[in-house]
């Protein structure tokens, strides 16, 4: 999903003096591309939505620190990113992290999945961090090293996360007739 | 053989080894799987973007209100710790050896106090203002926020800055706030910046 959001100066700055309905705007702006982004890489919808709560939360109290280096857009999903990540790596911690389909113990992929599954589906049955990496880089944009540094973790394993996520999805989608 | 996915993604960001590139070349197979991931990559950019079920500005302003309450609450210790400060230097006043600056010092924290207290009653964080407004409180908001930076920096050892270092920065901090009050509260052009 390509991402033009331009925001008017004057409203940062209303913004950043703390004026509540300023607040609203930008809010009322991004509110869909960042729970878009924490729901694509988050598989439940209620966590998507308390990212984007957490998010604009930090944006309210860290908004003042922004000084229109960059987009405001890339400012905002930079947070919602960490945001998201952050509770992935919580899952992970306590060992909660779903299974992909296809490695779930008795449950291989062509037994499991319908015949046709579409592209959201399977972007759905990818472990969070798979998704995360897919969305990331090849919708968001991220380099490889960008994704390493939110993730803490090196560039091989951001490039062999996409690696095995593509090989997922071309199965997953390699049915009769279904598109690639 | 055949391209690896590793190898693919590698064509993809234009940076396939010499085999790699030889061999696509060559080979079809390989050639329509880069095509499936170009299609892939271009589908996933297509999806069409998902929005929340539930509005969560409510939680959030409500979030937003809360916290200035708070820190409403944690300014006005403050300017009863800084009323405290001022009693005492009153009283300490004729045993320290810098008593001129230390009564303006004194007077400076006092007024830095007053103006934040009055700040306060004024409620800025409750009212609309025009974007040039807005522009000005953010950039003396800012220039507050460094001198406070510099006051919490020296902290408790305030014997790091020379004594009429010190007076400079809470005048600066009074003549800031100053400009903030008038800024919220006669607007722009009573400023002078």
């Amino acid at each position: 999903m390509t991402i033009s959001l331009a925001v008017p100066d004057i409203l940062v700055a209303r913004a950043r003096a703390g004026d509540l309905e300023a607040l609203e705007a930008l809010y009322r702006a991004f509110e869909t591309p960042v729970y878009n982004l924490a729901r694509r890489m988050l598989r439940h919808p209620e966590e998507a939505e308390d990212v984007l709560q957490e998010t604009f939360l930090e944006v309210v109290k860290s908004i003042r620190s922004y000084r229109g280096e960059g987009p405001l857009w890339a400012w905002i999903r930079k947070i919602a990113a960490s945001k998201a990540l952050m509770r992935i790596r919580r899952e992970q911690l306590r060992g909660v992290e779903l299974l992909d389909e296809e490695t779930a113990p008795g449950s291989p992929v062509h037994k499991s999945l319908p015949a046709r599954i579409d592209l959201e589906r399977a972007l759905e049955r990818l472990t969070e961090t798979s998704r995360s990496v897919v969305w990331l880089h090849d919708v968001e944009g991220y380099t490889h090293e960008e994704i390493a540094e939110l993730m803490g973790k090196t560039v091989s394993f951001s490039k062999s996360q996409l690696a095995r996520a593509h090989a997922r999805l071309r199965r997953m989608l390699e049915t009769e007739g279904a598109a690639p | 053989m055949h391209c690896t996915m590793d190898d693919l993604l590698a064509l993809r960001a234009n940076e396939g080894s010499a085999w790699a590139r030889r061999h696509l070349d060559e080979c079809p197979a390989c050639q329509t799987e880069l095509e499936a991931l170009y299609q892939r990559v271009a589908r996933l950019k297509a999806l069409p973007p998902l929005g929340p079920a539930r509005d969560r500005w409510p939680a959030i302003r409500d979030a937003i209100v809360a916290e200035r309450r708070r820190r409403v609450r944690r300014w006005s210790g403050v300017g009863l710790a800084a009323a405290a400060a001022v009693a005492g230097l009153i009283v300490l006043a004729p045993f320290r050896p810098r008593q001129v600056d230390a009564a303006e010092l004194a007077r400076a924290k006092q007024q830095s106090a007053t103006l934040e207290e009055e700040l306060q009653r004024y409620d800025p964080t409750g009212r609309v203002m025009s974007g040039r407004s807005a522009a000005l409180v953010a950039e003396l908001e800012d220039r507050i926020a460094v001198i406070d930076g510099e006051l919490a920096r020296v902290g408790g050892s305030e014997a790091q800055l020379r004594h009429d270092e010190l007076v400079k920065l809470w005048q600066d901090r009074v003549t800031l706030m100053q400009q903030l009050v008038d800024a919220h509260v006669t607007r722009v052009s009573y400023v002078g910046l």
